[in-house]
């Protein structure tokens, strides 16, 4: 009704406030729902599958009688999500380009880890119902909280000679503690900076892991075909041994996602014909601590990394 | 009160709203202390920039024709009295269009007021063009 | 106030040499943009012209390999979210994000990021708009998508309007409402547009300034009235073998038939048709563009 009078003011100089930038914990909160809603699938398949495997718990619980444990080796399932779940958070956005997510009021740097936050908070909630129902699971079959395993352990070094003496073997009892509840959340938490590093910073993070083992392959046949002619000895099998000291190592994958329970134990048979789980030494927690800090580390560099090639400002 | 623009007209914008103003109350489609639309409806209405309209506005308000009152809205001046003094500008306007259509075809003045005196007699006088523009007027305001 | 500080806050958008290249396709050139506090600045080029970089290059959406720019005084490079807390853009590109949200959620999403989000507005375009709120985002049609897209931009009432192609993929009646609004828009709190369009004649009563992008170079940008008063059609009667001389610089489009020439010069009508007395020509006509037709004689194969 007044525009006119508004207007003769908006002619001269116009003494405005400027929009102010969005609070980061409203960023947060509203990148919490869209990255809730965006995992709403993967959340739903996940949910039914926690039915079944409940069902097939509970059926054999009332078949057998008996009891379900918590078992120090931990399932690597929090890992593997982890490392996936990137690909659902980022599924929607074009991070490349100029994407709806980049036109916001928000420092795309800043903005970026946001989205990568809100995910991992989401997750810390899915890893912790895991969690909860194992520990449930335990708890109503009467099974045990805190796990002690009894390990064989080989008393002499070396490789067991199959058929295994059984004098050899000594039992060990193994009681890993209150720890074993962090595995999982560490593990997926590692997992998961490292595979966010990868699909914010790459155009197609799928092309480079395809790429990354033919690349793997041609390395190792040239490595072989090289040696002898070359007369290089080490290079025979050198590319093997750094993925493998990558992924088995003392603070390889492996041990970060099974503290190492994959390639410490192996199955022989012993002189008595009876067939064992053997274990070539303790899984350690110290190690694995070290394992997951330098992962996470890692995972955190790298996602530094990635995040600022969205940065806004001209280097 | 309905206002058109003709985008054919070299005039600017504001000047064709004041003179659309200035032709309803002539012909009576605006009265004393009758609203005018505001600003934002007008401007959407014509989709032009509410600049243009505020500017006819504040012509007006500066003629005395229309006044402002906080808060309310804008509105016909209490004591306009069309008279042949301020229809003198409007028949301005009208005739300066007709003399340049006339230059541009290449035709004398004397040409042209003779064809409109010969035009109006054609008419027989009975419709008036003020009464058409009353009607047409009303039809608008009430829409 | 010191004059840097005057000049600075007069233009809601202002840019400095900007260039920006494409591996070897140079997308603009040294552009000095300048968008005045409150203008509704039109700019006109074909596609390809540019018009679309520029507007990135304003959101900070990509970076210039020359030059800067400034929105209310925030240089675009160093202050982004700042600036694009200003600015409500519509982008180019008609596809609207988060296609498995509905237009109302994505609204919501979307009004987080504004603290001066006006939710009654919202629903009030949505409404008149007619975006159907509850309607997949991947399940709009072209034209719903940009009116969608529309009401992002408008609803949190910013002080600078970026509006690429605003009413592409629209329909005439829907184009008109929309553009409707946008004068309402205009009249309810001080806003500065820019605005490319296809549809120049649409927007003329609604511009006051305009700009002309030619293969990334701004060969023209001027006021409404300023372009009025100085590209006009002029209507010749010339003797036989009449050369234009140096009428030529400021031609830019010429078209006759027997001894009558029309043309579109550049310049004050006065001066212009002094100088086509004195080359011989008789001027019989002189009349003003539509803003279409003024800011297309720059595009013309004539123009230089």
């Amino acid at each position: 009704m007044t525009t006119t009078q508004e207007l003769q003011g908006a002619d001269g100089r116009t003494q405005r406030e400027r929009p102010p930038v969005p609070r980061l914990r409203d960023v947060l909160r509203a990148q919490l729902r869209a990255t809730g809603f965006a995992l709403r699938v993967p959340v739903v398949l996940a949910a039914a599958f926690a039915v079944l495997a409940t069902l097939n718990v509970v059926l054999g619980v009332i078949s057998r009688d008996g009891v379900t444990n918590i078992h120090a080796e931990p399932s690597p399932l929090p890992g593997f999500i982890g490392a996936l779940l990137p690909l659902a958070v980022w599924a929607r956005e074009e991070h490349f380009g100029a994407g709806f997510l980049w036109t916001l009021p928000v420092d795309r740097r800043r903005h970026a880890l946001i989205k990568v936050l809100a995910g991992w908070l989401w997750m810390m909630g899915g890893v912790a119902l895991y969690a909860l129902w194992l520990l449930v699971l335990a708890l109503v079959s009467g099974g045990e909280v805190l796990p002690v395993e009894s390990l064989m352990i080989l008393s002499a070094p070396g490789r067991p000679s199959s058929p295994v003496d059984p004098a050899l073997l000594q039992t060990v009892q193994w009681a890993p503690g209150l720890l074993i509840w962090a595995v999982p959340f560490a593990m997926a938490t590692a997992t998961y900076l490292c595979g966010s590093a990868l699909v914010l910073g790459i155009h197609r993070p799928l092309r480079w892991v395809v790429g990354a083992v033919i690349v793997f392959a041609v390395a190792s046949t040239a490595a072989h075909l090289a040696s002898p002619l070359l007369g290089l000895g080490w290079l025979e099998g050198a590319p093997e041994s750094v993925v493998s000291r990558l992924f088995e190592g003392r603070y390889g994958l492996e041990a970060l996602i099974t503290l190492r329970t994959w390639s410490l134990d192996t199955r022989a048979t012993l002189t008595t014909g009876e067939v064992v789980q053997i274990w070539s030494a303790v899984p350690d927690l110290h190690e694995w601590v070290i394992a997951a800090a330098l992962w996470t580390g890692a995972g955190l560099l790298a996602l530094w990394a990635a995040a600022s090639r969205h940065r806004e400002r001209r280097a | 009160m309905l206002v058109t623009l003709d985008s054919r007209d070299d005039r600017p914008l504001y000047l064709q709203i004041v003179d659309q103003v200035r032709r309803a109350l002539l012909d009576g489609t605006l009265r004393a202390e009758d609203p005018l639309p505001s600003v934002r409806e007008l401007a959407g209405e014509l989709v032009v920039n509410p600049r243009t309209v505020s500017q006819a506005y504040r012509e007006l308000e500066g003629e005395g024709v229309i006044y402002i009152r906080r808060g309310q809205g804008t509105f016909v001046a209490p004591n306009i009295h069309p008279d042949r003094r301020e229809r003198r500008p409007l028949v301005r306007g009208v005739a300066e269009r007709a003399l340049i259509e006339a230059r541009r075809n290449g035709l004398g003045v004397e040409e042209l007021v003779t064809m409109i005196r010969e035009l109006a007699a054609e008419d027989g006088g009975e419709r008036s063009p003020s009464t058409t523009a009353v009607r047409s007027g009303e039809e608008g305001g009430a829409a | 106030m010191t004059h840097t500080n005057a000049s600075a806050s007069d233009y809601a958008v202002s840019t400095h040499g900007l260039c920006k290249r494409y591996g070897r396709d140079t997308a603009l050139d040294q552009v000095g943009l300048r968008v005045p506090d409150g203008a509704v600045y039109v700019l006109v080029g074909v596609n390809g012209a540019g018009k679309s970089t520029l507007f990135k290059l304003l959101m900070n959406l990509e970076r210039p390999d020359a030059g800067t720019a400034e929105v209310f005084g925030l240089d675009t490079g160093r202050a982004g979210s700042e600036v694009r807390a200003q600015v409500g853009y519509v982008p180019d590109r008609q596809d609207a994000p988060y296609r498995s949200m509905t237009s109302a959620r994505l609204l919501r999403h979307a009004a987080a990021f504004y603290p001066k989000w006006d939710h009654a507005y919202a629903d009030h375009l949505t409404h008149a708009l007619g975006v159907p709120p509850q309607q997949r985002v991947g399940g709009l049609s072209k034209g719903e998508t940009r009116r969608l897209q529309l009401v992002l931009a408008l609803a949190h009432r910013p002080p600078l309007l970026l509006l690429d192609e605003p009413t592409d993929g629209l329909d005439p009646v829907v184009r008109r409402r929309a553009l409707a609004l946008l004068a309402e828009h205009l009249a309810d709190a001080p806003t500065t547009v820019l605005m490319s369009t296809h549809h120049v004649h649409e927007v003329e009563s609604l511009a006051d300034h305009v700009g002309v992008l030619r293969d990334g170079r701004l060969v023209a940008q001027m006021t409404r009235e300023e372009l009025r008063r100085t590209v006009r059609s002029y209507q010749l009667e010339v003797p036989d073998g009449w050369a234009p001389g140096e009428l030529h610089a400021v031609e830019l489009r010429r078209s006759s038939a027997g001894r009558d020439v029309r043309c579109t010069l550049v310049g004050e009508e006065q001066q212009v048709t002094q100088r086509l007395t004195a080359s011989g020509a008789r001027v019989r006509q002189v009349s003003t563009l539509a803003l279409e037709d003024a800011a297309l004689a720059f595009l013309s194969e004539d123009a230089s």
